[in-house]
């Protein structure tokens, strides 16, 4: 089975005077695995939730497939939802937990039964069936939360930050988990989340919102390769983009104090995005002072003030250690540098 | 610090030994009177502290002299419908406003708590002219809308409309059952619920009714039973409405049909050890309805689920 595309044309939210989200427009491909992820309070939920038939749309229209589905209740839409607190029935063992949603739909015992053990078994629930939600863990709650979603074979699969009360441990072993059962059951899916490493690991294509607006929608890769504003450039990514003001004379890019970055050609007053792992030391490069230096385990990160004063963050493979004050001298790497425009922040 | 605690103990203990003197003496003084004979209370000038061996008999006299177990039944009726009304009106009207949002909600609210601030007994005279004739409204409609008049055209006489409910256990209970007090409590008890559990039934598929009913309903059990209860207790010690809404002792709830009791005849010292002996008996069955719910109201007053 492969889910629906939803399409959105033109969706506007108001809550009183209030416009959270003024005008999105955008499709999402059918049994692809899209996360929308923001800053928290961007309006996520409330796309989420419009798309869900939780909230009403103030204006615009939602297809899934070719079916206008904006005035429809949720359950005519065959979508179902994951929620950040699971919202599981506290009085309701597991199965029932399940199997509420194929009882109101008038399913018989038997094959409530049946299609029950079948969800709960491929999220790993065997055996805990009778037990209420109470006397669960996190983890096994998400579960029955997933199981639940997924029992009624919809066609579309939403996701309110259902990782985020979960310790990191457990989010990992989630995340593949969660992958694993899309490919299986081929539903869309769309996954809300303000969590970057969620959307990097998770999404086919991510959808990147700020005051309910998208500012990038495209694959993971694309998004960290090539950043199409420096509020994606910040976002995506830890430790984040450095962004450095600088100057084009034409033959390179300079500091405002006449340090030379690059010879990258440029003319004009620049914004200049280079990723920390894309900085080098070198002996005869441009010169800084260490400021700052930690060790993460995998690499370090340093932090070093460039003659200007405007802070670099490099990440270098583990072993380079620096102590404050002490200088050293970097390359930025051929490809790497990414140029915006200072004034609208947009990409060069 | 090292607080001195059996001091402590020692004073609470003593300070919990008189409030218990202090609530139980009343009882242990109808126990005494009501274990006396008429002659027994006569001659020794009043309540007092003796025993006597006449309580069987003054209860046997309870049971087969007076109207008090035939009333005892219409306690019984009268106060489940009224503590039955008030919570399902209660929860019903407490679900609109917690799960419905509405511009109106603070008004329908507000309302909502006047109720609480007019209790029945200043409304005494009023409500018994509405519960005489509920069919009022209806005359009144019929007199704006003139079909009244075109009624006494056609028929060639003026008709009005009677339907009296006094006498009758909903006559009696209705108007006690309208106050709105379990609002509040299950108000606070449905704001603390996970906001998403309304969302979650919605994407099962469930209507806001089967909500109320599949979900809302077993999760509130507590809180329902222990309104319940004070609702029940509230509706059997209830005296001046019964009163006057039921004015034959086949109608009247025991509270009322004990207070009969003391004044038969005016030129008679009034027979109290009888009295005491029905006092008991009519509050036996709220006393044990306590004592056997005892942990349920708490539990359920602790406005939480669990
Ligand atoms: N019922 C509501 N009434 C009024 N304003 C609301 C309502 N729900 C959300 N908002 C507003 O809409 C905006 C977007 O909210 P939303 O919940 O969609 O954010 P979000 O991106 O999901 O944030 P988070 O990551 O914190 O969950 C916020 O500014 C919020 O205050
Ligand atoms: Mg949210």
């Amino acid at each position: 089975m492969t889910g629906n595309a939803i399409a959105m044309e033109d969706v506007r939210k108001a809550y009183g005077g209030n416009l959270v989200i003024p005008g999105l427009t955008a499709e999402i491909g059918g049994g692809q695995f899209t996360v929308i992820l923001g800053p928290s309070g961007c309006g996520k939920s409330t796309l989420l939730n419009m798309i869900a038939g939780l909230e009403r749309v103030t204006s615009g229209t939602i297809r899934f497939g070719r079916r206008e589905v904006q005035d429809l209740a949720p359950k005519d839409r065959g979508c179902a939802m994951v929620f950040q607190n699971y919202a599981l029935y506290p009085h309701m063992s597991v199965r029932n937990n399940i199997g509420y949603a194929l009882k109101v739909a008038g399913v018989p015992k038997e094959e409530r039964r049946k299609r029950v053990d079948t969800a709960a078994e491929s999220v790993g629930l065997r055996g805990l069936l009778d037990r209420r939600p109470s006397e669960l863990s996190g983890g096994q709650r998400q579960r029955v939360a997933v199981a639940r979603a997924i029992v009624r074979e919809p066609s579309v699969l939403l996701f309110d930050e259902p990782l985020s009360n979960l310790d990191a441990k457990l989010r990992h072993g989630m995340r593949m988990e969660l992958t694993r059962l899309h490919d299986r059951i081929g539903a869309t899916s769309v996954f809300v989340t303000h969590d970057q490493v969620e959307a990097m690991t998770l999404a086919d294509k991510v959808m990147l919102l700020n005051n309910g607006e998208i500012v990038q929608y495209a694959a993971p890769s694309e998004l960290y390769e090539n950043p199409a504003t420096t509020f994606v450039a910040t976002f995506i990514g830890a430790p984040a983009m450095n962004l450095l003001a600088a100057d084009g004379e034409g033959a390179g890019i300079r500091l405002p104090d006449g340090t030379l970055l690059t010879k990258t050609p440029f003319r004009g007053p620049v914004t200049l995005g280079i990723r920390p792992e894309n900085i080098e030391i070198v002996p005869d490069g441009i010169p800084c002072r260490t400021v700052y230096s930690e060790s993460l385990g995998s690499h370090s990160v340093i932090v070093a003030a460039l003659p200007d004063g405007q802070e670099l963050r490099i990440a270098t493979p583990l072993g380079r250690r620096m102590t404050p004050g002490e200088a050293l001298s970097v390359r930025f790497m051929k490809g790497a540098i990414r140029l915006f425009d200072p004034e609208s922040g947009k990409r060069h | 610090m090292v607080e001195d605690t059996r001091g402590i103990d020692r004073t609470a203990f003593a300070i919990l030994i008189i409030g218990v003197a202090f609530i139980l003496a009343p009882i242990v003084i109808a126990f005494l009177t009501a274990s006396l004979s008429y002659e027994e209370f006569v001659s020794a000038g009043g309540i007092g502290l003796n025993v006597g061996s006449s309580f069987l008999d003054n209860m046997r006299r309870i049971v087969t002299e007076t109207q008090l177990p035939g009333q005892l039944w219409n306690s019984i009726v009268i106060s489940l419908l009224v503590a039955g009304i008030k919570c399902a009106f209660a929860f019903t009207a407490t679900f609109a406003l917690v799960f419905y949002e509405s511009r109106w909600n603070w008004i329908i609210f507000s309302l909502t708590i006047a109720t609480v601030m007019l209790p029945l007994e200043l409304l005494v005279i009023t409500t018994y002219q509405i519960v005489a004739n509920v069919a009022m409204p209806l005359n009144w409609l019929m007199q704006i809308t003139g079909l009244a008049w075109l009624a006494e055209e056609v028929v060639g006489a003026r008709h009005e409309f009677r339907l009296s409910l006094l006498d009758t256990y909903i006559g009696v209970a209705l108007p006690i059952a309208t106050s709105s007090t379990s609002v509040f409590i299950y108000r606070q008890f449905f704001l603390s619920l996970p906001k998403d559990l309304p969302r979650a039934a919605a994407m099962d598929g469930a209507s806001p009714f089967r909500f109320m009913i599949d979900i809302l309903l077993p999760l509130s059990w507590t809180p329902l039973v222990a309104t319940f209860m004070f609702w029940f207790i509230g509706g059997w010690t209830q005296y001046l409405w019964p009163l006057v809404a039921a004015a034959t002792p086949d109608a009247q709830p025991a509270v009322v049909g004990l207070a009969k009791l003391a004044n038969t005849e005016p030129d008679r010292i009034p027979d109290v050890p009888l009295l005491m002996a029905g006092a008991l008996f009519v509050s036996f069955i709220p006393v044990v309805l306590i004592g056997v719910m005892q942990r349920q109201i708490v539990r359920g007053l602790n406005l939480s689920e669990k």
